[in-house]
């Protein structure tokens, strides 16, 4: 089978993959085809392809350059992010409305059945009615996924948030306000939840854009989860010393 | 190039060469992101992009060569380029193409 043909299978499932090209140098356009799952197509490219489980993290193309001054382009293969909600409240509809404008895949779960419903939450590509630990055995967040946790109920937020750290979830952002969040902040220590771990929490979640409405809201931590995967900090463009895109020079 | 894949495992499947150009770095601003591509076949064939059309028809030209020597190139194209006027970035960004051809 063609490395091409190959490739636009790979497109079309669910494995996440790095594609490997040489662009300069003597072995420019030997291609290196690296799969999460271990398996590998080509030899040769050794010090871009050790750079595997980092590149496969940032979840976008990105240049490397070697230390022989030679460069290697790494385009990344897989499904989009995957944003997970825990509490079945109004800004989880917002959320899931806009995880659809950046074509994210959305999943809402409560262990309330009355929330949880395709009424309230039309906009979730699933609804899971489980109290937190369950519905993290079943969606099993990976480096790929966002996760925010909503209930203002510190008999879901709390198990949601603990089962949140176990996994290796990009982002775990919980609301509430700041009092609460130094009350939560106790209670998870107290749970056993380690204060490095802690600091992975962003809570209250979301950028600083004086949000009022649900909607608003749900664009203010869509925002912060954005900046968070691009690891940027959220701020004026303006004032940003940083170049634009993510991945520009 | 996963943008564009199916177009070019259809025209490889059916025998066809194929050039494929890579946006491979961004420098200041860019039309098109990092990994955008454009697909160029030996009957002439065309699908995506580079940029927003400032240098396709230079990659264009380029394809052909590389069509017919298999040697892969990278292309800079920006405001210092030389071919400015005719095929520079309005944006006032700078890109690196790679063009390679797959069977």
């Amino acid at each position: 089978m063609s490395l091409i043909h190959r490739l636009a299978e790979l497109r079309e499932s669910n494995e996440r993959a790095l594609l490997f090209t040489a662009i300069e140098g003597d072995e420019a356009g030997a291609k290196v085809l690296v799969l999460e799952s271990g398996e590998q197509v080509g030899d040769g490219l050794d010090q871009a392809v050790a750079q595997f489980d980092e590149l496969i993290r940032r979840g976008r193309n990105h240049l490397i350059r070697l230390d022989d001054g030679s460069k290697v382009f790494a385009e990344w293969y897989g499904p989009p992010p995957r944003l997970l909600v825990y509490g079945a409240v109004d800004t989880a509809e917002a959320m899931c409305r806009g995880a659809k404008l950046l074509g994210w895949h959305s999943i809402v779960a409560d262990a309330r059945a009355k929330f949880a419903t395709p009424e309230r939450i039309p906009s979730a590509d699933e609804l899971i009615v489980e109290w937190p630990q369950e519905a993290l055995a079943q969606v099993r967040p990976d480096h790929q996924t966002a996760i925010v946790v909503l209930t203002h109920d510190d008999k879901f937020d709390e198990p949601a948030l603990i089962g949140a750290l176990e996994t290796e979830a990009f982002y775990v952002g919980a609301l509430g306000s700041r009092r609460n969040q130094e009350r939560r902040r106790e209670r998870l220590l107290e749970a056993g939840v380690e204060e490095s771990t802690l600091e992975r929490i962003m809570g209250p979640c979301g950028l600083d854009i004086g949000a009022d409405t649900q909607e608003e809201t749900a664009l203010s931590i869509l925002a912060e989860i954005l900046a968070v995967r691009a690891q940027r900090e959220g701020g004026f463009l303006k004032d940003a010393k940083k170049r634009i895109h993510a991945e520009i020079e | 190039m996963k943008e564009i894949l199916p177009e070019i495992d259809r025209w490889t499947e059916n025998g066809e060469k194929v050039v494929v150009a890579t946006v491979v770095a961004t420098r200041r601003s860019a039309p098109r992101p990092l990994g955008a591509s454009l697909a160029i076949s030996e009957s002439g064939k065309m699908c995506g992009s580079v940029s927003g059309g400032c240098v396709e028809s230079d990659v264009f030209e380029n394809a052909r060569e590389v069509l017919a020597t298999g040697e892969p190139k990278l292309l800079t194209y920006g405001i210092e380029d030389d071919l400015a006027w005719s095929v520079g970035l309005p944006c006032g960004g700078e890109i690196d193409v790679f063009l390679e051809r797959v069977e």
